[in-house]
C-alpha cells in the first residue's frame, strides 16, 4: 500500500495536490516542505521521536517551551502532517522506504553519508521508487573537500560571500538577519526540486539533486563577482555612509528612510528629487543643481555625499518616515521607510492585500494565543496560496500514516512499545 | 543530459533585478526564454557598472550579463503598432509571460492580462512589481534596497546602537524574489499541464520577502517584541560571531553550537575548564567576555588555516570570504564547477554564477553567455514567426524591430 492520493486529489484547485512529499529536514529545508505544502501538496514531516530540530528554536510563545512552542516551527511547518519515527532503527527505515514508494520528492538534510548508512541513500530509494526525486540540502553539497565540515547559518553567509558585504566601514562584517544562508538552501532547494518533479511527473525518472547552501548564499552577492571579473576590485561593505551621494540611510523624526536619489536607473531619479527639495524650500539646495551632479563618479566622491548630506538630512529629520515615503513616492522617486516588524504588520499595504494569516498552534485550543503570520508570498488567481491548518504535533499523523500504509492496529502498537514510532 | 525545461517557451518583458534573476532561473533549466528588448528604452543594467575594462557599452555590463544567462534578446518597440503586432504573434507561441513593471504598464502597452488570455487562452502571466497589482501603494517604485527596508531587513541587520546597515546588497532580488517567483511559476505550469488552464500570478516583491522574517513577525503578533538588531550574536549559541585574523580586513566566522564543540574550541584557545562556561546557558551568559577572548586568539592566525584547523576539530568555522576568494580560491566551489566561463562576443571570456544545485540525471549548467542587444532578432523573427528575410528588413526599417 503506498500514501492515497485519489483522497487529497479532490480537496480543491490547488497547484500542487496530488503531490506527496516527505519532508525529512532540519532548518535547511522545512521552508522548501512549507511552500509545497502552501500550494497543496501532501508534506508528511518525518519527525525523529524528539521532534525536528526546529521545535527547540527561538522566538517561542512566550512563556512556554513545550515542542509546540516555537514560532520558528509553526511557521516553517504550516499545512503538513507528522509522522514521528527513528530512521536508526531497522523497523524505522522500513516504514520509510514504505513511504518512498508513494512519494514524488523527499528533502533531506543530513551530513552527506548518513541517509546512506541507513540504507535510506538515494540508489537505495531508486530501486524501490524509481520516480522519487530525492533533495538533500547541504552546508557544502555532497561531494568535495568541505562536503563533511559543520555549518551554522552564519559559516554558510561567510563563505559564501554575502557576511562581507554587510556592515559597517568599521566594523567586523555583519550577518543579515533571520538566518539567510538557511533561508538561501531552502529556496534554491524548492525551485530545484519542483523542476525535477515536473520533469518526473511525465519522464517517470526522478533525480538526485544535490543543493549546497554555501553555493545558495553566492547567488546573493549581487555584483561583487562581476566587480572582481571585470574591473578587477573587490567589493566592500559600505554601511554606515551613502552608497553614492543620495543613496542610503537617513535619520528622520520617527526613525530611518532609504533614499535611492542617486545612481539608481541610470540616475534618473536625481533631478525629481532635487525639484522636490526646491518645492519644499530646503536650504542650500542650490549646491545639488549644478552640472557635475549628473557624473556618477562624481556622486560617488566624500564630498558629493557630504554635500547631499548636509542639504538633505535636515529636511529628512524634521518629518516622519510615513511622510517622506508618501511624498518622495508621489514623485515616482524610489524612497523607503526603514520599517521594524511592528511596522509591517501595520502597514496598510499588507493589511489591504491580505497577507497576514491567522491559525492556532497545536496546544491552544483556547485560542488565547493566535498565531498571525505572513501569508501568501505571491497570488495565483486560479489556484491560490491556502493555510489549511497548523503546524502539527509531534506525531500527530503517525496512525493515520502507518494505517494507509496498510499497517494494522497490533503492528503499531509494536512499533510504538519498541520505540520506533511515537 | 537533458534539461528539466525543455519545451516550456517564455516571452519575458522582466528587466533589472528580481525579475530577470527569475528567468535566468527558468533559463538555465532549459526553457526558452525570449527577453523582449528595445533600444528605445534600454534595461538599465545594460548602462550599469561593472563593465569589462571599466569601459562603458550597452553589451558590456556585468551586472546585466549575469542575469540573462541561456535567454535570447529581441528588439521590438511595442509602442510601435507593427511592434506590438510581432509581440502578440510571438505571445501566442508561448507557455509563459512574464514583467516586473509597476501594475499598469503592459495594460498601457496593450499587453494587460486580459488582451494575452485572449491571445492564448492557457497562458500564465506573471506581474512582478514591488508592491503588488492591488492596494493603495500599488503604483510606487523601488529596487531590492528599498524593497530591504520596506520589508525589516534594513532595520534589523547591524548593531543595535547605529544606524541601520542593511545587507549592503539589492539582497531581496537575488534570493528572495526570484526563487519564490520561479516557484510558483513551476507550480502553475504543472496545473496547466493536468488541466489545461492558465491564470494570472500577482507577485509584490515585498512579500516573499517579507516571508522569510515569519517566525520574528510572529514575535510581535504573538508576544508583542519587536525585535531589534543584533549584530552578529545568536539567542541560542555562544560563541557565536565573527573575529579578526591576521592581515588587512581578514575576519573569521565561529559558532559553537553544542557543548562538545565548545569543549574543543576551549581547548585549542588553552582556556580553563571553568564551570560558568559548563553549559550553554553560562555561556550564553558571558557573550562578551568569551568573544574577547576568541579575537584575542584568532587575530593572530591566518583565517583559511584557522577555518581548516577549527573543521578538522568538529567546530564550525568559515573564513569570511570577499569577492576574490569566493571567486578564485574556493576548492569547494571549484569542485562543484559553480564558475562557468563563456566567451561573450563583446565582452570576450567572461564569469557567470551556475546555479547552486545539481541534478544526477540532468544538466543545470547555463547554456550560453548573456545576449547582445537584439542578438536573436532575425533567427526568432524567421524561426517562430516565420517572416520572410524582405519582411524583416522592412520591420527593421520602419522602426518596429527596434
Amino acid at each position: 500500500m503506498t500514501v492515497d492520493k485519489s483522497r487529497r486529489e479532490a480537496a480543491g484547485p490547488q497547484p500542487l495536490s496530488g503531490i506527496v512529499v516527505l519532508d525529512l529536514s532540519g532548518a535547511l529545508g522545512n521552508y522548501c516542505g512549507k511552500l509545497f505544502a502552501d500550494l497543496g501538496a501532501d508534506v508528511i514531516l518525518v519527525e525523529p521521536l524528539d521532534g525536528t530540530p526546529a521545535r527547540r528554536m527561538e522566538p517561542r510563545v512566550e512563556g512556554r517551551s513545550d515542542a509546540e512552542a516555537s514560532l520558528q516551527f509553526q511557521y516553517n511547518n504550516t499545512n503538513k502532517r507528522s509522522i514521528a519515527v527513528d530512521l536508526d532503527r531497522p523497523e524505522g527505515q522500513e516504514v520509510l522506504r514504505s513511504l518512498a514508494v508513494g512519494a514524488d520528492l523527499l528533502i533531506e538534510t543530513e551530513r552527506p553519508g548518513v541517509m546512506e548508512a541507513r540504507g535510506l541513500g538515494y540508489k537505495a530509494l531508486k530501486e524501490l521508487a524509481p520516480q522519487l526525486v530525492m533533495t538533500s540540502i547541504t552546508p557544502f553539497g555532497q561531494t568535495g573537500p568541505y562536503a563533511q565540515w559543520q555549518a551554522e547559518d552564519i559559516i554558510g553567509l561567510a563563505l559564501g560571500g554575502m557576511l562581507y558585504l554587510g556592515g559597517y566601514t568599521d566594523s567586523p562584517p555583519m550577518a543579515a538577519y533571520g538566518y539567510q544562508a538557511y533561508a538561501a538552501g531552502n529556496l534554491f532547494g524548492a525551485v530545484a526540486s519542483m523542476a525535477a518533479v515536473y520533469d518526473a511527473e511525465v519522464s517517470g525518472a526522478g533525480q538526485h539533486v544535490d543543493v549546497s547552501m554555501q553555493e545558495s548564499v553566492v547567488m546573493g552577492m549581487e555584483t561583487a563577482i562581476q566587480f572582481c571579473d571585470l574591473e578587477g576590485t573587490v567589493r566592500k561593505r559600505t554601511a554606515g555612509q551613502q552608497r553614492m551621494a543620495g543613496a542610503g540611510v537617513f535619520e528622520c523624526k520617527d526613525g530611518y528612510i532609504f533614499l535611492l536619489a542617486g545612481g539608481s536607473g541610470a540616475n534618473r531619479f536625481w533631478t525629481p528629487t532635487v525639484q522636490w527639495l526646491v518645492d519644499e524650500g530646503v536650504e542650500g539646495v542650490e549646491a545639488l543643481q549644478e552640472r557635475k551632479w549628473s557624473d556618477q563618479d562624481y556622486l560617488a566622491t566624500a564630498e558629493a555625499k557630504a554635500i547631499f548630506k548636509g542639504v538633505f538630512s535636515p529636511f529628512a529629520k524634521s518629518h516622519n518616515k510615513l511622510e517622506l515615503y508618501t511624498k518622495g513616492q508621489q514623485r515616482r522617486i524610489p524612497i523607503a521607510p526603514v520599517s521594524s516588524t511592528a511596522d509591517i504588520v501595520q502597514s496598510k499595504q499588507l493589511q489591504e492585500r491580505g497577507f497576514f494569516v491567522t491559525t492556532q498552534a497545536a496546544g491552544d485550543e483556547s485560542g488565547a494565543r493566535p498565531l498571525v503570520m505572513p501569508g501568501a508570498p505571491y497570488k495565483l488567481s486560479a489556484t491560490p496560496w491556502s493555510l489549511r491548518r497548523p503546524a502539527p504535533r509531534l506525531g500527530e499523523h503517525t496512525s493515520e500514516i502507518l494505517s494507509a500504509l496498510g499497517i494494522n492496529e497490533e503492528r503499531q502498537v509494536k512499533l510504538r512499545e519498541q520505540g520506533v514510532v511515537r | 543530459m537533458k534539461r528539466l525545461l525543455e519545451g516550456i517557451k517564455i516571452v519575458d518583458f522582466t528587466w533589472i533585478g528580481a525579475g530577470s534573476y527569475t528567468t535566468k532561473l527558468l533559463a538555465d533549466l532549459g526553457a526558452d526564454v525570449i527577453k523582449i528588448e528595445t533600444a528605445t528604452r534600454l534595461d538599465s543594467l545594460r548602462i550599469t557598472r561593472p563593465f569589462k575594462d571599466g569601459i562603458a557599452g550597452i553589451d558590456r555590463s556585468g551586472y546585466f550579463a549575469d542575469r540573462n544567462t541561456s535567454k535570447r534578446s529581441i528588439t521590438v518597440n511595442v509602442k510601435h503598432a507593427e511592434g506590438l503586432k510581432l509581440v502578440k504573434q510571438l505571445i501566442a507561441h508561448c507557455d509563459l509571460v512574464t514583467n516586473n513593471f509597476t501594475p499598469d504598464v503592459m495594460g498601457k502597452l496593450g499587453l494587460g492580462y486580459e488582451v494575452v488570455k485572449g491571445i492564448k487562452s492557457d497562458i500564465v502571466f506573471v506581474s512582478m512589481s514591488m508592491q503588488g497589482a492591488t492596494g493603495p501603494d500599488r503604483d510606487y517604485l523601488g529596487y531590492g534596497l528599498t524593497i530591504g527596508s520596506i520589508t525589516g531587513f534594513q532595520h534589523l541587520t547591524g548593531l543595535p546602537d547605529r544606524e541601520p546597515a542593511g545587507t549592503g546588497t539589492n539582497y531581496p532580488d537575488h534570493i528572495p524574489n526570484p526563487t519564490h517567483a520561479a516557484f510558483a511559476i513551476l507550480a502553475a505550469l504543472r496545473h496547466k499541464r493536468r488541466t489545461g488552464e492558465g491564470q494570472y500570478i500577482d507577485i509584490a516583491q515585498t512579500e516573499p520577502t517579507i516571508a522569510l522574517l515569519g517566525p520574528w513577525i510572529m514575535n510581535y503578533t504573538v508576544n508583542g517584541r519587536v525585535d531589534n538588531r543584533r549584530g552578529n550574536a545568536h539567542p541560542q549559541m555562544a560563541p557565536h560571531g565573527v573575529y579578526p585574523c591576521l592581515g588587512e580586513d581578514r575576519w573569521i566566522a565561529i559558532a559553537a553550537a553544542s557543548d562538545e564543540q565548545w569543549n574543543t574550541l576551549r581547548g585549542m584557545l588553552g582556556l580553563a575548564d571553568e564551570p560558568r562556561w559548563a553549559t550553554m546557558e553560562g555561556r550564553l551568559a558571558d557573550r562578551e567576555g568569551l568573544d574577547r577572548a576568541i579575537a584575542e586568539w584568532s587575530r593572530h592566525k591566518e583565517p583559511r588555516a584557522l577555518m581548516e584547523e577549527l573543521q578538522a576539530a568538529g567546530v564550525p568555522a568559515g573564513a569570511v570570504q570577499d569577492a576574490r576568494d569566493v571567486l578564485r580560491y574556493d576548492p569547494q566551489l571549484a569542485w562543484r564547477q559553480h564558475w562557468v566561463e563563456f566567451d561573450h562576443p563583446e565582452m570576450g571570456m567572461s564569469t557567470y554564477n551556475a546555479a547552486p544545485f545539481r541534478f544526477s540525471d540532468a544538466e543545470s549548467t547555463p547554456s550560453s553567455p548573456a545576449p547582445l542587444l537584439g542578438q536573436h532578432t532575425r533567427e526568432i523573427c524567421s524561426g517562430i514567426l516565420k517572416l520572410s528575410e524582405s519582411e524583416i528588413e522592412r520591420l527593421m526599417e520602419c522602426g518596429a524591430l527596434k
